[in-house]
């Protein structure tokens, strides 16, 4: 099995794939750290003072002024009533909910990179898992080994746990290294708040607590590890049942980006919390972001993306050992 | 591919996938069973109470004309002010824009007792202020019953709050210069001008009073600026200054404030 194993690492690094993905990981993070250092000069430049207090003050005054705008949907507004409170509470305790530094901006990257670019990034791995070797021919070579073919599936799933896991940890320190050389590695021990819970439209600030960013964003890794793995699993399963990569890769793409645009207009229609691609943005959670539907929380998302996960895993050895290859 | 390498990668992401397993139920249970605990204030710094010598510091609180509704190019008179200021000054200018579109005297009560105003209010050389023309005009609810009695019930719970936002603002720093910005009549050209020009004129004579009552205070009338030709100087919603109002307001604004400042 260990062997089995190997050999599908293997063929993975062969194909370089996890070069090409930090390679995109390198040059996001340059243009983001880029865009991130030039926003914090013009708003420096704007209130003549790097205080973050004052700017802080700033923007709970700039979302004031906006919730007074009458052309405001309903959802919109109560987005930023929760997001203004929260700042005020940041405000009130005297905390800097972005301290500068390396720590930060790669929670920050993290927390916006896991409902989209890091299941894409996933997606580029996972979707010709098994529909390679269609395409190469070799699947006959490889099934006609005195190994059953459950076996060899599971140790390409091992493989692609493995590399998941690979991905996630990467994007992180090339983030964490990159963004460094401009911000300054300072901030792992700065305090987090956490504990926000949202309800009815509401934040209720009663369980919240201090958290060191670096378990914060270990918390955050985590979260993001499950997000990915069950997309890694359900393209996986894809892989399994459509013989072209290409076709396959778009049936996930699809959902992901469907996904995106439906988290901004089904507050309404609440079945839709059944849909994975809805669940994804784990981490607003820990950060006390309103759910895309009223009611979802962190647990009923966790177990929706895990019945999504078990039901892939199934289609997918159900349908490799059963096929007929020719 | 050497065997090396691939074993290598294998143990490590093998690893990194235990840790963020770790990670993952570490999350789950701080979310659902970490006890939410107290935030005490030596767990956060605490916020420093200097005064920055080289810089003017300004705060501008109120209403929408803080604020620079109806200015096309979005600086209001706070921004104009700025402006002039960096221009004829070589001190560093901080400006902390405060204005909220809408406000009225009793939310301003309000919003100066805020922890981290009170921390710029401290701070600040000037403090400017526009308010009251939502106290008075009501959304221009005013205009279309003038009924005295109104306007004097309006008036009494105006004074009383600019009261106390100037007892507030004046016990948090006793230096710094306040500048009420008077109000004008925008409606000066519509019928029923008398009776609207004498309300502001009340208004406004009663907030000249209240500043003449606190040392540094200063009341900056506005009514003379927009008395002739009015619409020249009002934008489309007929109530707020456009730009060329702004710059009329700002133009005596600046002038006070680099007096106070020594500049020139």
């Amino acid at each position: 099995m260990i062997n089995l194993v190997q050999n599908e690492i293997m063929k993975l690094l062969a194909k370089k794939r996890l070069l090409v993905i930090a390679v995109i990981v390198a040059i996001l993070v340059g243009l983001f750290t880029y865009a991130q250092m030039k926003s914090v000069e013009t708003q420096r430049e704007k209130l003549g003072t790097s205080d973050w207090r004052a700017s802080l003050q700033q923007q709970i005054i700039d979302t004031q002024n906006r919730l007074g705008s009458s052309r405001l949907s309903d959802e919109w507004r109560e987005q930023l009533q929760i997001s203004m409170k929260q700042q005020q509470y940041y405000l009130d305790n005297n905390i800097n909910p972005s301290e500068p530094g390396a720590p930060t901006f790669v929670r920050m990257f993290i927390e916006n990179s896991s409902d989209l670019f890091i299941p894409l990034l996933v997606l580029v791995i996972a979707s010709d898992m098994v529909s390679s070797e269609h395409a190469l021919g070799s699947v006959k070579l490889l099934l006609t080994r005195p190994v059953k073919r459950g076996k060899i599936l599971l140790s390409k799933y091992i493989a692609l746990i493995l590399a998941v896991s690979a991905i996630v940890a990467m994007t992180a320190l090339i983030s964490y290294f990159l963004s460094g050389l401009i911000f300054g590695y300072k901030g792992l021990n700065a305090p987090i708040l956490t504990g926000f819970t949202v309800e009815n439209g509401n934040l209720d600030t009663s369980e919240v607590r201090l958290v060191s960013q670096w378990k914060f964003l270990l918390m955050d890794l985590g979260l993001v590890w499950f997000v990915a793995m069950v997309v890694a699993t359900l393209s996986f399963m894809v892989s399994v049942l459509v013989r072209s990569t290409a076709a396959g890769m778009g049936i996930m793409l699809a959902a992901l980006v469907s996904g995106a645009v439906l988290a901004n207009m089904v507050s309404s229609w609440t079945s839709a919390k059944y849909l994975f691609m809805i669940n994804l943005k784990l981490t607003g959670y820990l950060n006390g972001i309103a759910p895309p539907i009223e009611g979802m929380t962190l647990l009923s998302s966790i177990s929706v993306l895990l019945a999504w996960w078990a039901a892939a895993l199934f289609v997918a050895f159900f349908a490799f050992i059963r096929k007929d290859v020719f | 591919m050497n065997r090396k390498s691939v074993v290598s990668f294998t143990v490590f992401s093998a690893l990194l996938t235990l840790i963020l397993i770790f990670s993952l139920s570490w999350a789950l249970y701080d979310y659902y069973r970490a006890a939410p605990q107290p935030i005490k204030a030596s767990d956060t710094e605490t916020a420093v109470q200097t005064r920055e010598n080289e810089a003017m510091t300004i705060i501008a609180l109120g209403d929408s004309l803080t604020r620079g509704t109806g200015d096309e190019t979005g600086r209001g008179y706070v921004g104009i002010v700025s402006e002039q200021l960096k221009r004829d000054s070589d001190k560093q200018v901080i400006i902390h824009n405060i204005g909220i579109n809408g406000q009225r005297s009793a939310q301003l009560k309000e919003q100066v007792k805020k922890q981290e105003i009170q921390r710029q209010i401290g701070m600040a050389d000037a403090v400017l202020i526009t308010i009251g023309g939502n106290d008075l005009f009501q959304g221009g609810q005013t205009l279309m019953n003038i009924d005295p009695k109104e306007i004097e019930k309006a008036q009494n719970i105006y004074s009383a709050n600019i009261q106390s936002i100037f007892e507030t603002v004046r016990s948090i720093n006793s230096e710094a210069a306040i500048y009420l910005i008077g109000l004008y009549n925008p409606f000066i050209e519509l019928e029923d001008s008398e009776l609207t020009t004498r309300a502001v004129t009340e208004w406004n004579q009663r907030s000249a009073e209240l500043s003449s009552e606190f040392p540094r205070t200063i009341f900056v009338p506005t009514f003379d600026l927009f008395q002739l030709n009015v619409n020249d100087y009002l934008f489309s919603d007929k109530f707020h200054p456009n730009r060329d109002g702004y710059k009329m307001i700002a133009d005596r604004v600046a002038a006070l404030l680099s007096r106070q400042e020594g500049v020139k």
